[in-house]
């Protein structure tokens, strides 16, 4: 444990990487959840016209 | 919004990006696939082309596409042109926001403090400001059609300054930014200072941003389009 704390210090861009990455699926999933919402809005609305 | 394959792919090519851009090492001599090259002035805080020229390049797009729907609007009278051109004025301030913060925190590093005034910093602000104006011209005004039609000639006429706010004025003038007048070369990307991988990353970083965009700005006309249709019901 000591070794991969002694390697994070060395190399803390791996953090900034993960900072990152979490961002990231975070924005995607976000949008995406947001994309089906509204398409289940467009249909509720096309099925009472 | 956009097809479900186009989606993972996007989630997988920007995913591939961000490892690529962050975690693979500048060297003087790459040898291997995923090293890139030192290039001059930028060294190690090259690695913010990935991600800070997409996010201008795309303000750059959503101005353009706000103009063009806007152009549509003043021929056809159609409200949800109006609400495209809304989606992509929101966006694109958005990118320009982005564009600045991540040039703002390289100059940091790069120049020492967060805001020189420098010309490209100076007309990046400008540009803010006449986008800025518009967003608030646009919420001043409540009858709809009236201001459909000022906002599209609005877009029409601050879309004319775009190309000399990002691409001729800070190129004439001496500044501290990569192809400045000043500046021996255009900058790493007009120059080419990256090797194939280097480039590679780079066109990805781009198509990724621009499948982003795109999805959102689906998101957002559509959302806009829907609100229109349920106000004019009740």
């Amino acid at each position: 444990m000591e070794g991969f704390y002694s390697f994070l210090e060395k190399n803390s861009i791996y953090i900034v990487l993960f900072i990152v990455l979490v961002i990231w699926t975070g924005i995607f999933l976000f949008v995406n959840s947001t994309d089906k919402r509204l398409k289940g809005i467009e249909n509720e609305l096309k099925g009472q016209k | 919004m956009i097809n479900k394959y186009l989606k993972y792919s996007l989630f997988v090519l920007m995913t591939f990006v961000i490892i690529a851009g962050i975690a693979f090492p500048i060297v003087d001599q790459p040898k291997e696939w995923y090293e890139f090259p030192m290039i001059p002035g930028l060294e190690e805080k090259a690695k913010i082309i990935f991600f800070h020229v997409p996010t201008a390049w795309l303000s750059v797009l959503a101005f353009l596409m706000a103009m063009i729907y806007g152009i549509k609007y003043l021929r056809k009278q159609d409200l949800n042109d109006d609400s495209k051109s809304e989606a992509a004025i929101q966006l694109g301030m958005i990118f320009c926001i982005l564009a600045t913060v991540t040039g703002s925190i390289w100059a940091k590093f790069t120049w020492g403090s967060f805001w020189h005034w420098d010309p490209r910093e100076t007309s990046i602000f400008v540009l803010l400001l006449i986008y800025g104006s518009l967003i608030a011209l646009r919420s001043a005004i409540e009858n709809e059609e009236k201001r459909a039609r000022l906002s599209a000639v609005y877009s029409i006429i601050a879309f004319l300054t775009v190309p000399f706010f990002i691409f001729i004025m800070p190129r004439i003038m001496a500044g501290l930014h990569p192809g400045s007048a000043n500046d021996d070369t255009s900058g790493p990307v007009v120059d080419f200072k990256m090797n194939a991988n280097m480039q590679m990353i780079f066109y990805l970083s781009m198509a990724a941003f621009t499948i982003l965009y795109y999805w959102i700005w689906k998101i957002g006309y559509k959302s806009l389009i829907i609100r229109a249709e349920l106000n004019n019901k009740n």
